[in-house]
């Protein structure tokens, strides 16, 4: 049943186009835009939540919702949309989160229209990005949501902005320079006609050395975003200076772009170089989450710390896809979308304090619980559900993945029992800095030399975003099957190239 | 009759909507919520008894028919994946169940008053319920993913209750221990796990043990992994039940409200470790090294803790090295292969230390008014004394409870320890015998600290002695609530700034360098006095502090009962034997000698009278004086040999004293190790991973530059630069024609 009312371009062609339509509104203070825009985006995730309800087949592994338009006709480029299992995850967390994020960035009030355009268009990117099914049009919307966030960067960030905003811009263009390359590769390779297409290039097979080349090409690009350690390093200096709004879309849905792009064009495309790299993205997985918590330690700013702690999350998502099983890749797609709500809220949580008490560094901070009750409860529930405590959504994705390494059967018994191992020493750093960091900035008593330090407590707006987020980590943790659901036949479609060599 | 074991899913869940309401209610309604603080205390009593109606029903059940009932669902379906949920309603889960809400409704009960001027009321009766819940989840868990979950929440739930009083920097510190230490028993437990899943592909207890011993008696499975998941199975338990190297976040947990400390760290959370080793034992039997490292593990704690509660000052704080030693024994008896006497010593003792630990708050509350509300002066054992005069039914209460856990005769911890010690006596001699010293050890340290509580005459006044002989830090006093707390209600401040003269009262010679920091703290007091005490003298507290006590002595004189065999017409019996038929059938013929058993008895009975008779000579009322307080000065009036002895006994109480420096050695090694790695690390990122992106930036800016430069525009150097390209090209043009 295909319906040829063009869902998809709507969804992701409204939010831009609403954001170009945002000059012609009057200019009366920023409370126009601020409304607008919340509207917009609450209409965008309506209409997408409509849209997947009624018109999306949970256990239909195809595409679906499928459009193509022939744009060029000399180099086969066609806008070529669909959505299946894998996207439709991403894509509602996204909505989801970009709405949050625009309540959140309500007190943004120098120059808010720009702003506030700049999240639309970031909006329809994302949303373009993941459900794109054309290469080329993969890496047009990759690259269109790297100028919104390099913008938002340097011009509302913190005092060296422009520092990263510049080592943000290098970093990722960078990194699709290498995607460029392997899109074009990808796509001109076939002898007689060019293609761009996922599925027909899911069919195609290349050399062995053509397709290692590809793979690590597509790998750096990913590796940049996602990040993997070494390329990381863009990350906490990016997250310590955005705006908070900025950084909640950054950690939760900018990251899972590159697991995203991980997922669809190295698993799905190339299988044959996967299964050969897979072994070393598990190795660089465990070493990442144990780099990255001991990094997180040595971090005296708070955003940093939690940006670092972002990073070692992302080890479980690596590690997740490198063990090619059906229960890790499950939990690594859980792990997308748990770490992208918990990443969101804790950036907005320490944002919001940060603002409040003027301080950035944790060891000038202290005692601000008894002022501000609610954000600590709030922020000591996401550090629990961040360190994994069980009934919370990221325990679930690290169990499902600690369950995917060891039933994986491409690894031996030392090299697995040694993986898990490692994996596990994660598990008892997590606590430690996230536990300290809370311990720093909340607990203990200090005497605020300011004179008239009052600081106010999280208002309704606040409370009301971070409870929202709160209230799917809980909802996952207590039963991920409904997620799981989403993606599972698809996974049980890509996994199956693999057992078919 | 069916229908009962249908319906307990609902236990664990019953005291949750508690939970929910008061957090939901803080966040949103704040006032209202509080307005109507009492109901909510009503209400999870009232819930918590229903739980026990419950489990008691069961427990009857199982009693008379004894059959193991469980029902699954399932969690998450997968290909080839699948968790299951569910529980498991079996003799012991029925013992935990009816153990903990029995313990938990006494403990709500006195925090209602013990916690009734306190701020955190509310969110004290949320994590109190959160915490039942979690525990009465954990005891009926089907399978060892479930067992994983609750016991990481209730690892949260002690986390959050330990650092209830946030403001405090030392509580702050030792809540993070205690879920850092735990986590690392976490870390054991679900590595274990997870060997056992690969190697058996279930979780279930039941299929667990049957593919188990399969696959060990038939020799097809790698044996030492086997054995190291065990381990790493055992150390999660190692964690959770405070065992000898993990043993280190217990004492610092006494930072928490008493109640916590009754409830949790003294009966319920900490033998969830020794839950874990039961409901397992299937599994250990099969492996004889396991039971030979339990046992070790056990009576290393079980010595150890004894060792290092004698010379503790602060009275939670050797109450809660005494809970170390019990649950030594208690650990020990799995080892040595008696289930029945480790449930039993796990029962009796819950009952007798939480009557203990709800004394000593009570003992705490009455000299808060009189000493300081700083837990370095209330809980100190240095300032009270004679208090007999003063706290009349707290110190029957006490006194019971100290004879019931140095086991003399009819009380109920005598019962299940004797049996531990004639076990061990058939199991190792010399286990046999530190485990007998022990209870000499037991009956010193116990009575010592009720002699140093109850016994001579108040010794408040020695808080200026103690004051000036140690360092003096200035702090400021705070209220655990802030200044704003403080100012609302200060009818009392006089007496506040009394006691804010800036002393600190310091035990340490300074050579312990750490454990200052440690003891470094500022001190907090509390704002809200009770207006209608004068403050001379302490005062026994209210009777909703009492009840609980008394029926906690009522537990503790008769729990004993149910170990005792009867004469029950033909067959001897006891109805813990026949409650635990079920997993040890053998144990059904269990028959007791008389005659073996009175002389074990009057051994071990002997041993804690002279423990009792020692502690009383140190430190009972004859030299009650402030001197007593340390063995050394006792031995100072011995003569001549003094100078040997006092050195050794000095080694021995700073040895006790400082927790046998185990604290200081973690510190040193693993704390300050990870500091320095992640030292190294940032160091790593930032300079060297950082630092050839920032280069090669730089760089290009440098290139860039030097690019500009020659581009300058200026034409003297472009024609330079052609010209010298000319020549050159011309002079290989020469080159090569010639």
């Amino acid at each position: 049943m295909t319906s040829y009312f063009p869902w998809l371009t709507i969804i992701v062609v409204f939010p831009i186009f609403a954001a170009s339509s945002i000059f012609f509104l009057p200019h009366k203070g920023n409370k126009v835009f601020r409304w607008y825009t919340i509207c917009i985006c609450l209409m965008e995730l309506l209409l997408t939540t409509y849209v997947f309800c009624y018109h999306f087949q949970l256990d239909d592994q195809l595409i679906q919702l499928e459009e193509d338009f022939k744009c060029i006709n000399i180099f086969d480029f066609h806008w070529r949309l669909g959505i299946d299992g894998l996207s439709i995850g991403p894509i509602l967390l996204t909505g989801f989160i970009t709405t949050l994020a625009t309540l959140a960035a309500w007190p943004v009030t120098r120059n808010s229209r720009l702003f506030y355009l700049l999240m639309l268009v970031m909006y329809s990117g994302q949303i373009g990005l993941f459900s794109s099914r054309d290469l080329l049009l993969f890496f047009i919307m990759w690259e269109l949501e790297l100028i919104p966030v390099y913008l938002l960067l340097s011009m509302w960030g913190g005092k060296k902005r422009l520092y990263s905003a510049t080592k943000f811009i290098l970093y990722t263009a960078g990194g699709s320079v290498f995607l460029l390359i392997g899109v074009l590769g990808m796509g001109l390779y076939g002898s007689n006609e060019s293609t761009l297409d996922f599925e027909r290039l899911a069919n195609q097979s290349y050399p062995m050395a053509l397709e290692i080349i590809l793979y690590f090409g597509f790998l750096i690009a990913y590796a940049v975003k996602s990040p993997i350690i070494p390329l990381h390093t863009w990350l906490p200096d990016t997250h310590g200076e955005a705006h908070y709004s900025t950084c909640m879309l950054l950690a939760g849905i900018l990251l899972k772009m590159g697991a995203y792009g991980l997922i669809r064009i190295n698993m799905e495309l190339l299988p044959h170089a996967h299964s050969i790299f897979s072994p070393w993205l598990v190795i660089v997985g465990t070493m990442q989450i144990i780099y990255a918590a001991s990094t997180s330690f040595g971090q005296r700013n708070l955003k940093k710390r939690i940006a670092c702690s972002s990073v070692s999350h992302m080890g479980f998502l690596i590690i997740g896809i490198g063990s090619i099983t059906d229960t890790g890749l499950n939990g690594a797609i859980l792990q997308i979308l748990s770490h992208g709500f918990i990443g969101a809220a804790l950036f907005f949580l320490s944002g919001t304090s940060c603002d409040r008490i003027r301080l950035v560094y944790l060891d000038e901070m202290g005692g601000i619980s008894l002022p501000m009750p609610k954000i600590f409860t709030m922020f000591s529930s996401f550090s629990m559900a961040s360190l994994a405590l069980p009934g919370m959504s990221g325990f679930v994705a690290e169990l499902v993945v600690f369950f995917g390494i060891i039933t994986s059967p491409k690894y031996l018994l030392m090299p697995k029992i040694l993986i898990t191992f490692v994996m596990a020493i994660g598990m008892i750093l997590t606590p430690i800095y996230l536990l300290s960091m809370s311990r720093q900035m909340f607990y203990g008593y200090k005497l605020f030399n300011v004179p008239n330090s009052f600081f106010v407590d999280s208002g309704p707006r606040e409370l009301f975003v971070s409870i929202c987020i709160f209230l799917p980590v809980i909802g996952i943790g207590i039963y991920p099957d409904y997620v799981f659901s989403l993606s599972v036949d698809k996974i049980e479609g890509i996994l199956s190239n693999y057992f078919h060599r | 009759m069916e229908h009962t074991y249908q319906y307990a899913w609902i236990i664990p869940f019953l005291p949750l909507p508690v939970t929910m309401s008061i957090g939901f209610g803080l966040l949103l309604v704040p006032t209202a919520t509080k307005n109507i603080r009492r109901m909510w205390a009503f209400v999870s009593i009232l819930l918590l008894s229903m739980v026990m109606g419950f489990s008691a029903n069961l427990a009857i059940q199982q009693i008379n028919g004894s059959f193991i009932y469980q029902y699954l669902c399932s969690w998450t379906i997968n290909n080839d994946f699948s968790l299951e949920f569910g529980y498991l309603i079996d003799p012991l889960t029925s013992i935990m169940s009816l153990l903990i809400s029995t313990v938990g409704i006494m403990v709500l009960m006195y925090s209602d008053n013990y916690m009734s001027h306190d701020q955190g009321y509310l969110r004290f009766f949320a994590y109190m319920s959160f915490f039942n819940t979690s525990m009465l989840g954990l005891v009926t868990s089907s399978n060892l993913i479930q067992i994983h979950i609750f016991w990481e929440l209730v690892g949260m739930c002690s986390y959050l209750l330990i650092g209830f009083w946030f403001t405090r920097p030392i509580a702050a510190s030792a809540c993070q221990k205690a879920f850092v230490i735990n986590r690392v028993g976490d870390f054991g437990l679900l590595l274990g796990i997870l060997g056992f899943y690969w190697i058996t592909g279930s979780l279930e207890f039941r299929d667990l043990f049957e593919i188990v011993n399969n696959l060990i008696h038939n020799n097809e499975v790698n044996f030492r992994f086997v054995i190291l998941c065990t381990c790493l199975l055992f150390l999660g338990a190692v964690a959770k039940s405070a065992q000898f190297p993990l043993h280190v976040w217990l004492p610092d947990a006494m930072e928490g409200p008493t109640p916590i400390s009754a409830l949790i760290h003294a009966a319920t959370m900490v033998a969830a470790g020794i839950f874990l080793v039961a409901r397992l034992l299937p599994l250990f039997i099969a492996i004889p090294y396991i039971m030979n490292l339990i046992s070790l593990i056990g009576i290393i704690t079980l010595i150890l803790g004894a060792t290092l509660a004698l010379a503790q000052g602060d009275i939670k704080r050797s109450l809660a090295y005494s809970t170390v030693s019990q649950l030594g024994y208690i650990m020990l008896a799995p080892g040595i292969g008696s289930y029945r006497a480790a449930l039993f010593h796990l029962i009796t003792h819950a009952y007798s230390k939480a009557l203990l630990f709800l004394g000593s708050g009570s003992i705490i509350h009455s000299m808060e008014p009189v000493v300081g509300y700083s837990p370095d002066k209330s809980q100190n054992m240095v300032l009270m004394g004679g208090l007999t005069k003063y706290v009349p039914v707290t110190r029957t209460t006490f006194l019971l409870g100290t004879l019931s856990l140095c086991g003399i005769p009819p009380l109920a911890c005598f019962w299940s320890k004797d049996e531990i010690l004639t076990d061990s006596w058939l199991y190792s001699p010399i286990f046999a015998i530190i485990a007998y010293f022990t209870t000499g050890l037991t009956a010193f340290y116990m009575f010592r600290v009720y002699l140093l509580t109850f016994d001579g005459y108040l010794r408040v006044h020695f808080q200026n002695y103690s004051s000036t002989k140690s360092s003096s830090f200035s702090s400021m006093s705070v209220s655990v609530w802030g200044r704003e707390a403080l100012k609302i209600d200060n009818p009392n401040l006089p007496f506040l700034i009394l006691n804010s003269n800036n002393k600190v009262f310091l035990f340490s010679k300074g050579t312990y360098k750490i454990y200052n920091n440690v003891i470094n703290r500022m001190r907090y007091f509390h704002t809200y006095f009770q207006n209608k005490y004068t403050y001379m003298y302490p005062h026994e507290s209210e009777n909703t502090v009492l009840f609980p006590l008394l029926v906690l002595v009522l537990f503790t004189s008769v729990v004993g009962l149910i170990g005792i065999p009867f004469d029950q017409g033909v067959v001897d019996f006891d109805i813990l034997s026949k409650w635990l038929t079920t997993p040890f059938q053998n144990n059904s013929n269990y028959s007791v000698d008389w005659y073996a058993f009175f002389t074990n008895a009057i051994f071990s009975v002997s041993l804690s009278l002279f423990g009792l008779f020692i502690a009383s000579i140190f430190y009972g009322s004859v030299y009650s004086s402030f001197q007593n307080l340390d063995l050394i000065n006792f031995f100072v009036k011995m003569g001549p040999r003094r100078i040997i002895l006092d050195q050794i006994k000095n080694i021995i109480y700073n040895w006790s004293y400082n927790g046998g420096y185990i604290d200081i050695f973690y510190t040193r090694v693993f704390t300050v190790s990870i500091r320095q790695l992640a030292k190294l690390i940032t160091f790593f990122d930032r300079r060297i991973i950082d630092g050839i992106t920032n280069t090669i930036g730089l760089s290009s800016f440098f290139i860039g530059e030097g690019i500009k430069y020659m581009g300058s525009g200026r034409i003297s150097s472009y024609l330079f630069l052609y010209f010298s390209f000319v020549s050159i090209f011309l002079l290989i043009f020469l080159f090569y024609s010639y």
